[in-house]
């Protein structure tokens, strides 16, 4: 078994995005009705906000073999909760130091914000985020046995 | 921080450390002491609660010993509002993890008084059993023999944060001059100290430099300890052979005492699959291991409480198939702390660092 493979056509990555509710999830919709496609690679998941996001939720992605995480919030002041992002970026700057510990490289966690009304940059962050994960090539734990 | 005296007076440091806790109570400074104490069933010294000090005949409050590790069970003397004063006498790892738990709402350090000591380490249970069979006082043994610490847990052999700052009142016994000292953390402390009618002292010259020496000698054991490990998990390979051998048994959440939840995630039906599922793993995967979900354990209890571990040691200590989680977890709590500028422990107005909800700490 090779330590890494190569990118071919074969590989797909699978991304899981968590998003938030009242921002990201409205600006998926928004992108939607606005017919601006995005890669099929990304799972979404929707939550009322990224500061209910526990940690667990990103080791469950990686540990069943995503290749990406991908967390979509509210900008800074504009949370439904107030402050449910602000928790959500130290939680998840935490969890990016703590898998690169094990060997997973923290940029295949992002935390980005993106409001409700930003269609197009929801497109934008997706693909970009998908190009880069297909890039790094598949997550060190895909196909392979973990207790 | 201001630092009292009390002469030995032909006693050992041990005895001396106990009339203190003596007068707690005949004081009225205090209306209970948690305090560790050996009694007529065991030598190997247990949390032991005291009203009356005429009961405390085989207190051994500086006893190379945790049992258990005494900040959960001291928690539980505070956690709700009572009209009483308790003295919780903790080691310094102890007293930092009480700390988290009065942060984490499951005690109050109200009606606390925090009392520790230069920390004399600690030896597993069974290693304590069969040196006291041959040492009678091993209980008194710190700081006049000290032999003992050539047998100390391998967490307490590289630990090098055995001073409690944040306690109330510490005992000073190392490089004393044959003096116990008593230094007086807090204001509370320095109230006590007064009552007690305690005689001021400078610090004997020779305390600062053999505490920087054995200090210095511990940390250099813990820079080398956490290099290897962190090599070692900064793999997959690496990690699943760490705890290959866990039989997900959780001895170690249940020992360790800033681990406080109640109801353990891994305890719920969230972790509970039904028949088909597991199938349907092993289908995928190839093969699945039972008990399930280890690495999933291990990873989530570090998320969840690496910012607040106190490196005591009793998960290693309790984890019947000798894997060192401790090390695991201290390694990586390093990191953790040093990410969030956290110390658990130091200060219990100092908020949780995920629930610190400030703009400063940007992601880049």
């Amino acid at each position: 078994m090779s330590e890494t493979e190569t990118v071919t056509q074969s590989y797909k990555p699978r991304i899981v995005a968590l998003v938030c509710n009242w921002c990201t999830y409205t600006a998926a919709d928004l992108a939607g009705t606005s017919r601006l496609s995005y890669p099929a690679e990304i799972r979404m998941i929707r939550l009322m906000c990224t500061g209910m996001i526990d940690q667990k939720y990103i080791l469950k992605a990686f540990l069943d073999g995503a290749d990406g995480v991908f967390i979509g919030g509210c900008h800074p002041g504009d949370c439904h909760y107030l402050d449910g992002n602000l928790k959500a970026e130290r939680r998840i700057g935490g969890t990016r130091n703590l898998i690169e510990q094990f060997g997973f490289d923290p940029d295949r966690l992002k935390l980005q914000w993106i409001g409700a009304s930003e269609g197009p940059e929801f497109q934008h962050h997706m693909t970009e985020f998908v190009e880069r994960i297909a890039a790094m090539g598949p997550s060190q734990v895909r196909d392979r046995m973990i207790l | 921080m201001t630092m009292y005296t009390v002469n030995l007076a032909g006693d050992t440091a041990s005895t001396t450390a106990t009339r203190l806790l003596k007068d707690l109570l005949d004081q009225a400074v205090a209306d209970a002491v948690l305090v560790s104490a050996e009694n007529p069933w065991s030598r190997l010294p247990m949390p032991t609660v005291f009203t009356d000090s005429a009961n405390m005949d085989r207190v051994v409050p500086l006893a190379p010993s945790a049992a258990v590790s005494y900040a959960r069970q001291a928690s539980l003397l505070v956690r709700e509002p009572l009209d009483k004063t308790v003295a919780l006498v903790l080691k310094p790892c102890e007293v930092r993890a009480f700390i988290e738990l009065a942060k984490l709402n499951q005690c109050s350090l109200d009606h606390a008084i925090l009392v520790s000591m230069d920390c004399p380490g600690r030896l597993e249970n069974k290693d304590y059993l069969a040196l006291a069979a041959e040492k009678q006082n091993l209980g008194e043994a710190f700081p006049s023999d000290l032999s003992f610490q050539e047998k100390l847990t391998a967490t307490c052999l590289s630990c090098n944060a055995f001073i409690p700052d944040s306690a109330d009142l510490q005992f000073c016994v190392t490089g004393m001059d044959g003096q116990l000292g008593v230094k007086a953390g807090t204001a509370k402390g320095q109230d006590i100290a007064a009552r007690l009618n305690l005689s001021k002292i400078e610090e004997p010259r020779g305390r600062a430099e053999a505490l920087s020496q054995l200090a210095e000698k511990r940390k250099q054991r813990k820079t080398v300890l956490f290099e290897e490990t962190a090599s070692t998990l900064k793999s997959v390979e690496g990690f699943q052979t760490y705890i290959s051998r866990c039989i997900n048994c959780y001895n170690c959440r249940a020992a360790c005492p800033v681990c406080y939840c109640r109801e353990c995630v891994f305890l719920t039906d969230v972790f509970a699959y039904p028949p088909d599922m597991i199938l349907e793993r092993a289908k995928r995967r190839g093969q699945v291991k039972m008990p399930m979900d280890t690495t999933m354990f291990h990873m989530t209890r570090l998320s969840h409480i690496a910012h607040a571990c106190v490196g005591c040691g009793q998960c290693t200590s309790v984890c019947p198939s000798d894997i060192p989680v401790a090390d695991l977890f201290r390694t990586v709590a390093e990191k953790t702390q040093s990410y969030f500028g956290y110390m658990p422990g130091r200060d219990v107005l100092e908020p949780i660092p995920q629930l610190a909800a400030k703009k400063g700490q940007r992601q880049e």
